[in-house]
């Protein structure tokens, strides 16, 4: 069905119709010419030409684009880097500090393993679990308690000296007093035991982490730097072990015994695996009972 | 199921309370089982606080070689003061906590010191000093506790703040009015 058009709508399309004519004809005559030197297409020519400065701020816009977007894949590739680098040194990090760890822990069982061979008591390898939840007393608790054989006031020691001794027992674990508490004590000599007559008791001091040593008679030669052992009296350590170090001297006289400040052998702020001597201390041999008046009655 | 959250709070403490110590030895100036109580205290009901204040004050004692029953008469007397404290002021304001911690924490030592010196047992450290760090300790950490607690516990401090913020907005009403007066 042809559409009928009036000759105003003619007229008012014509001049589209016009330059569009005249450009179709552009085209195909720029399709049909040729450059005369390089006899390219024209079209080719103009083509390029016209969409050369696009392409060019394509291209450009492409390229920083492109470099922005690489920038950002480096910068996200760096940080993973970065990240996957920390955790690798955190890592490494963390198992050189188990490593070391792993070592002290090591070194402080091969010392109380050579201790335990070396003293000739029974004992029971222990570590420390937990420490007096009150600020104002510092027993600590261990991992060993009756089912391992420990009793009520056994000694407990590290290679480095004394320790304490059981307070409180459980099945699994027992509580041990430090013998630099106020209410700990024990018998001990400076020097050689069975050579000096330097002998007196010790007694926690609780605050400063020292210990002092009462009734050493006042004529006797006593030093900062002296060692100081247990003598086995008290009826809970057995003689021999370490106590500490004396580290000062209050002089006495001939009528006033030596005040002697000693510095644990033991490190006691940072207890980690300790000994329990499953050591029984020789029994006193029981008084006569029976009066002589007594047993001639009897006879 | 409160009291369920309520005693896993309370052993957490304690736990936390003797084996910190063994990894880090100034853990010793943080009183975990206080900071529990003295929250609780804040809730303002008195008999829980108590109860809390002697269980906390009883378990701490059972772990530790001071005398048996001292932390525990400590902590309920310092929980009995705190609820009575916030039962006549205000103390639900984050800063205002803190000079309660601190006078909890004082209370705490002092009592439990004089008790153990009043029945003839020494304690192991001077009282100045091991208090005032304890005090300092408890305090800061305290203040960060008592956030946790509140997000845990929330639902009551929640409607209490709103509460508080109420009144705030309408004493501040009334004194605009009063202004433009």
């Amino acid at each position: 069905m042809a559409v009928v058009r009036t000759q105003k709508e003619i007229r008012q399309r014509a001049p589209w119709w016009f330059v569009g004519l005249l450009v179709l004809q552009l085209g195909l005559m720029a399709y049909d010419a040729r450059d005369g030197v390089t006899k390219q297409r024209m079209i080719r020519v103009w083509a390029q030409a016209l969409i050369s400065p696009f392409q060019r701020a394509a291209s450009s816009a492409g390229t920083a684009g492109s470099s922005a977007l690489g920038y950002i894949k480096d910068m996200r590739n760096a940080a993973a880097e970065n990240q996957q680098l920390k955790a690798r040194v955190e890592q490494m990090e963390a198992e050189l500090s188990q490593l070391r760890a792993s070592r002290d822990e090591n070194e402080r069982l091969k010392a109380l393993l050579d201790f335990k061979e070396k003293i000739e008591y029974q004992s029971v390898a222990a570590r420390v679990i937990a420490r007096d939840p009150s600020a104002w007393f510092d027993a600590v608790t261990i991992n060993r308690g009756s089912s391992d054989g420990i009793e009520l006031n056994m000694p407990v020691v590290t290679p480095g000296g004394i320790v304490g001794r059981v307070v409180t027992l459980s099945p699994w674990t027992a509580q041990v007093m430090l013998i630099t508490d106020e209410r700990a004590a024990a018998g001990a000599v400076v020097g050689q035991l069975g050579q000096s007559n330097a002998l007196g008791s010790v007694k926690g001091l609780g605050e400063n982490g020292l210990l002092q040593m009462h009734h050493v008679p006042g004529l006797e030669e006593v030093n900062a730097g002296d060692y100081v052992i247990t003598t086995g009296q008290d009826g809970i350590y057995p003689p021999g072990l370490s106590v500490g170090e004396v580290v000062e001297v209050k002089k006495g006289t001939a009528t006033v015994p030596h005040t002697i400040y000693i510095k644990p052998g033991a490190r006691l702020n940072a207890l980690s695996e300790v000994a329990v001597l499953l050591y029984h201390p020789p029994q006193a041999a029981a008084p006569d009972q029976v009066l002589p008046n007594v047993e001639k009655k009897k006879l | 199921m409160r009291q369920l959250k309520i005693a896993l709070v309370l052993a957490v403490a304690v736990i936390l309370q003797s084996t910190l110590r063994v990894v880090w030895p100034p853990f010793v100036y943080l009183d975990l089982p206080l900071i529990v109580v003295v929250y609780f205290a804040l809730q303002r009901d008195a008999l829980q606080a108590l109860l809390i204040g002697a269980i906390a004050g009883l378990a701490t004692d059972a772990l530790s070689s001071g005398l048996l029953g001292a932390g525990s008469f400590s902590k309920t007397l310092v929980a009995y003061l705190v609820v009575s404290l916030v039962t006549r002021v205000m103390i639900d304001n984050p800063l205002a906590r803190i000079p309660v911690l601190a006078g909890a924490s004082l209370l705490d030592d002092t009592v439990y010191v004089l008790l153990h010196r009043m029945l003839g047992q020494p304690t192991n450290f001077p009282f100045v000093e091991r208090a005032s760090f304890k005090l300092i300790g408890t305090t800061v950490v305290g203040t960060v506790i008592l956030y946790l607690l509140d997000a845990l516990f929330s639902e009551r401090a929640r409607q209490r703040r709103q509460l508080a913020f109420r009144r705030r907005i309408a004493r501040r009403g009334i004194v605009r009015l009063g202004r433009r007066k």
